[in-house]
């Protein structure tokens, strides 16, 4: 394939550089809304469905978007847009299941959902698998960005006398700390609100691209009639060919891709956990999904799809061996003028901004609320249930978002070996997604999922994984629905729905067996040694994974497939055992207001009371200070009767200027009435979190 | 590729029938353990709008088959 180098001019280059730079000021200004690290990474839960449905188009879209769909988009046609459009299926589960448990919970982040739900080492582990994920998402950012950015590059560049050769890590490596840097000391608002910006912008950008492109062959009825009927078909062909097929892109991305987005992207949960409530996250999503995505999809893959139609009416345009993943970058330069294309360029790039810098800042809230204060807590350094110093906490989470900026690009060498970034990504989704994807499901939907079945999922079910991976013909090819089988990247897409499997006959058999495993356990207990048999089960657990794992990655044939399968079973067996052995699990009080099963009460839990669910109106006042440092603002008893409130319900109280979004917002709770219509007596704490304006007017909200 | 109906119509049958379950089982699993409260307005709304984008992206779909083969 042919790397194209220099395109784009002086001018282009210009606006790409104004263009970055704009937005690491515009991100920059925000970080004076992170007061603690509850705004670092949650943006203060304040904002209203619209402005993050607008940021999360940007952290959807992303710059990966641009260039994979338009690669399939080039090669396959309008079935590029076939990942956009598979996403609701999952909308009842995430709406009414995973969004309020995850916003009634209070939780932090996924893992610390875990510990709850099921034991410290069960978060321990989803700790290892979340992040992973996430640095795994971070490496295809930011290999995308360099793929799109690489063909405006010299091949060579002079500096001081000194030739450099430019490379693709290279470009990554400084793309890196550009944004690294950005998002260390912006946090969460300043994510959302270059985002909204960004997202905008992808959308002008990429809708540009497509109409000026169809305008450029000729107008619409000449685009359409280019194109040969099977290229307008929405699905590529059933099961073929090998690097993009229907059936495998319906296991890989609508079910394993989709429920990763939505479920285990803590950087879109994060979002969400920003709305102001539960309601305005699930308008959030339905919008995304109903309307942007659809929308998206025409931005992200409208570039190949012009590209296909100019390579038709005139083939000496575009090389008949490009490179796909640059086709993108290729089309704009050829139906854009100088500074234009700059723009185009400029809006991707930004993309690898927002979508980089959100992961970026969900593995710091990870690091921080996952790893750094149990490892304190181990240590004795801390109480559990000591405050935070919000300080210290501020300092890891911008020294721990440097690190993983650093461990995303090594990410990326992993990847780089794939063809396109799409069949990286898919790879990428098919063989992470499925065990968190198990956990997650399992745990919040079935009150019988119990740590064992967890541990075995994420320990027995990614050794199972992994034998897939080295024996590919053997154990995916039957469930492969007749896909072709590459040798280089076999079932990349398929693979999906064999690890999907696994983990899920792991996670039900070990928790369907709860009882039996209990007894096996009670009677080990009673043996004098038994710390001898559960050490010596540990040590076989160990020695059964390495053993798969250098038989996998090594291809040392330590012993045959059955021989290994067996093996690997055993060992899922002694991790069931030991952890029922270990782990201390009541499942009663563990599934109460943590499965989808006990909703009414998380809402009960989050509120502290009982819950006022009678439908009021919201109330337009102003403020007055009033001494004090309790966290509960005071109204009328008229506004107070006119909102359907009780003293100790919750109240969202906000600037009446919709356009911010919800930015000069805070919550808290009502205290007892006073005699003054229309005003609310406010703290000094208030006024610092609300950011309120003096003399604006506010309107209140009862929230339950 | 050729313009069967395993090419056209069974990658849709697919992505409906196997997502389909998937919903379904979504609906049926918020409506028996209350987590959606069909005694509340605002949840009604919600279950409305939950089916309706099912319907939604499934006539685009067909939509779209239609206008490639015939338009």
């Amino acid at each position: 394939m042919t790397q194209i180098h220099n395109i784009g001019t002086e001018l282009d280059w210009v606006v790409l550089i104004i263009y970055m730079v704009a937005m690491l000021l515009f991100g920059t200004y925000f970080a004076k809304y992170n007061k603690d690290t509850n705004d670092f990474f949650f943006g203060g839960r304040r904002f209203t469905w619209w402005i993050i449905a607008m940021s999360i188009v940007a952290t959807g879209i992303s710059s990966h978007s641009f260039v994979k769909y338009s690669a399939m988009g080039f090669k396959y046609g309008f079935s590029s847009s076939m990942s956009y459009m598979n996403d609701w299926f999952f909308v009842p589960f995430f709406l009414f299941g995973w969004l309020p448990i995850i916003v009634y919970s209070k939780i932090r982040s996924i893992p610390e959902y875990f510990e709850r739900r099921f034991s410290p080492s069960a978060r321990f582990f989803v700790t290892i698998l979340q992040l992973m994920y996430l640095i795994g998402y971070v490496g295809i950012g930011f290999l995308t960005m360099g793929k799109a950015i690489m063909p405006l590059m010299p091949e060579h560049l002079t500096v001081f006398g000194f030739q450099i050769h430019i490379t693709l890590m290279g470009l990554i490596w400084v793309t890196a700390i550009v944004v690294g840097s950005y998002i260390t000391f912006g946090g969460q608002t300043a994510v959302i609100f270059t985002d909204l910006v960004q997202g905008a912008m992808l959308l002008f950008a990429g809708l540009m691209v497509f109409i000026v492109g169809v305008a450029y062959v000729g107008g619409w009825h000449s685009f359409w009639n280019l194109l040969p009927a099977s290229w307008k078909l929405p699905f590529a062909g059933f099961n073929s060919p090998a690097e993009f097929n229907s059936v495998g892109t319906f296991w890989e991305d609508a079910i394993a891709g989709s429920v990763g987005f939505l479920f285990m992207n803590m950087g879109l949960i994060m979002r969400f956990m920003a709305t102001k409530n539960v309601h305005e996250g699930r308008k959030a999503a339905t919008v995304n999904i109903l309307f942007m995505l659809p929308i998206s999809a025409i931005v992200v893959g409208g570039g190949g799809w012009v590209a296909k139609a100019i390579s038709v009416l005139n083939p000496n345009l575009i090389p008949k061996n490009v490179n796909p993943d640059s086709i993108f970058v290729l089309v704009s330069n050829i139906i854009t003028g100088p500074g234009v294309f700059g723009f185009v360029i400029a809006a991707i790039a930004a993309a690898l901004m927002s979508t980089v810098s959100t992961l970026l800042n969900a593995t710091a809230a990870i690091w921080v609320n996952d790893v750094d204060k149990p490892v304190r807590v181990w240590l004795k350094k801390i109480k559990r249930d000591d405050p935070s110093d919000e300080k210290r906490a501020m300092m890891v989470a911008r020294v721990s978002t440097a690190a993983f900026t650093v461990l995303g690009v090594l990410a990326v060498y992993a990847f780089s070996s794939y063809p396109t970034v799409y069949q990286a990504h898919a790879f990428f989704h098919a063989t992470l997604t499925p065990p968190l994807m198990i956990a997650i499901f399992f745990g919040a939907f079935w009150k019988k999922f119990t740590p064992a079945g967890l541990i075995s999922t994420v320990v027995g079910g990614v050794a199972l994984m992994l034998l897939g991976f080295r024996f590919p013909l053997e154990l995916i090819q039957p469930i492969a629905h007749g896909t072709p089988y590459d040798p280089i990247h076999p079932f990349t897409y398929m693979a999906a729905l064999y690890n999907l499997i696994v983990c899920t006959g792991v996670a039900v058999i070990v928790t369907l067996l709860q009882k039996q495993l209990k007894h096996i356990a009670s009677r080990i207990k009673k043996i004098p040694n038994h710390n001898v048999i559960m050490y010596s089960m540990v040590v076989f657990i160990v020695a059964v994974f390495i053993i798969d794992i250098l038989d996998i990655f090594f291809k040392i044939n330590i012993s045959p497939l059955a021989g290994l399968v067996t093996l690997t079973i055993f060992m899922t067996i002694c991790v069931a055992l030991v952890t029922t052995f270990y782990v201390k699990y009541d499942a009663e009080a563990q599934t109460t207001g943590l499965t989808v099963w006990s909703i009414h009460k998380a809402k009960e839990w989050f509120k502290g009371s009982k819950l006022n669910e009678r439908e009021g109106e919201n109330v337009k006042v102003h403020y007055k200070i009033v001494d004090g440092d309790e966290d509960v603002i005071n109204f009328s008893q008229k506004d107070m009767h006119k909102m359907a409130a009780e003293p100790g319900d919750l109240v969202y109280i906000t600037d009446t200027r919709k356009w911010l979004g919800g930015l000069k917002s805070c919550h808290s709770v009502f205290g007892k009435p006073h005699k003054e219509d229309g005003i609310v007596y406010f703290r000094n704490l208030h006024l610092g979190k609300g950011l309120f304006v003096e003399g604006r007017l506010l309107e209140a909200e009862k929230e339950m | 590729m050729p313009l069967d109906f395993f090419n056209v119509w069974l990658p849709y049958i697919y992505l409906y029938v196997g997502g389909g379950i998937f919903f379904v089982a979504g609906m049926i699993l918020i409506r028996r353990t209350k987590a959606i409260d069909m005694r509340l307005k605002r949840d009604r709304f919600w279950w409305k709008i939950m089916l309706l984008g099912f319907v939604y992206y499934a006539i685009i779909h067909l939509i779209l088959i239609i206008a490639a083969l015939y338009w």
